[in-house]
């Protein structure tokens, strides 16, 4: 009888932290990526794997690269940090979490020019694709995904 | 002296005896319809007594008091019985055991159905673009549009016109 009243109160305890654990501390990860057509296409990043489909369907390249990229783990939701690449700087500036997601202001850099700002309200079930300048015959994109 | 009717009541009560009996039985005119007489006169008394003794037992009322209190009786054993059986039933163990397992029914089914509401409120849970801008001088034509794309809720800010750059830009 004791036994299984412990077994029972346990049980419940482990729902309850496991519950606990889904609202805890996760990963945004985001990404400067030049999308183009090409004959022999490379594989794409395992970053991009869940949106591929919509990411084809939508700008019509086979092939995309990730030209910089930034994984941050957000505790406070109120963290920023840059990712970059050669010529292109992305600020990314939580301010503040909610049960849906992070509230971000992303602002988009070429070297010191700033070519694009928006706030978003960054949800963890749904990644955010910006489309960027067109660069040669491929296209800047940048992404965004909680992880 | 007793009267013939006070010997003859005597006689079928059979408590004539001795020679007053015989003296009697010798007054009868006919003997034999006499102890005829006797003999129902017997029947009917023994008869009367157990008429009489039913008579006592079928009164009404002391029935119906019986009957009363018998129900009374017999009500108050079942609902004893049945207390007594509820009782036993929900003992403090038994008690303890149905919280306990109401409890975690009750924690299990809040967990999952908060999970299960984030499908149905899946507008609430897509990525919400608040606002957006791009550098007017840099792209005066520039424009930006908002759709979100179902099928893996991806949402998107697509623009147009910016200023376009040469191939190095997308150097790592």
């Amino acid at each position: 009888m004791g036994r299984s009243l412990a077994l029972v109160v346990a049980s419940t305890a482990l729902i309850m932290s496991a519950s606990t654990k889904l609202q805890g501390a996760e990963t945004v990860w985001s990404g400067l990526v030049i999308a183009e057509n090409v004959p022999q296409p490379e594989p794409i990043p395992p970053e991009l794997t869940r949106i591929e489909r919509s990411l084809k369907k939508l700008f019509g390249y086979n092939q995309f690269q990730v030209i910089g990229q930034s994984r941050k783990t957000l505790n406070t939701g109120q963290e920023d940090w840059l990712a970059t690449s050669k010529f292109f700087g992305l600020h990314v500036d939580a301010r503040g979490e909610s049960e849906a997601g992070y509230v971000l202001n992303l602002k988009l850099y070429k070297e010191k020019e700033l070519l694009l700002e928006t706030d978003t309200k960054l949800s963890k079930r749904s990644p955010l694709v910006i489309k960027g300048p067109q660069i040669g015959s491929g296209q800047l994109l940048l992404v965004l995904v909680v992880q | 002296m007793r009267t013939f009717e006070e010997k003859w009541t005597a006689w079928l009560d059979g408590k004539l005896s001795g020679r007053e009996l015989t003296e009697f039985e010798a007054s009868l005119p006919d003997k034999a319809a006499a102890e005829a007489e006797k003999a129902d006169a017997k029947k009917l008394g023994t008869l009367l007594k157990r008429e009489i003794g039913t008579y006592d037992l079928a009164n009404e009322e002391f029935f119906s008091r019986q009957l009363r209190e018998k129900i009374v009786r017999e009500s108050t054993r079942r609902s004893r019985k049945r207390d007594s059986a509820v009782a036993t039933w929900w003992t403090v163990r038994r008690l303890l055991w149905t919280g306990t397992a109401s409890l975690a029914v009750f924690l299990v089914f809040a967990i999952f159905v908060m999970h299960d509401k984030n499908p149905a409120e899946q507008s609430q849970y897509l990525t919400q673009i608040l606002n957006a801008r791009v550098d007017s001088v840099v792209s005066p034509n520039a424009t930006i549009s908002m759709f979100e794309a179902k099928e893996d809720r991806v949402t998107v800010l697509w623009t147009e016109g910016l200023q376009s750059l040469p191939a190095d830009y997308a150097a790592k």
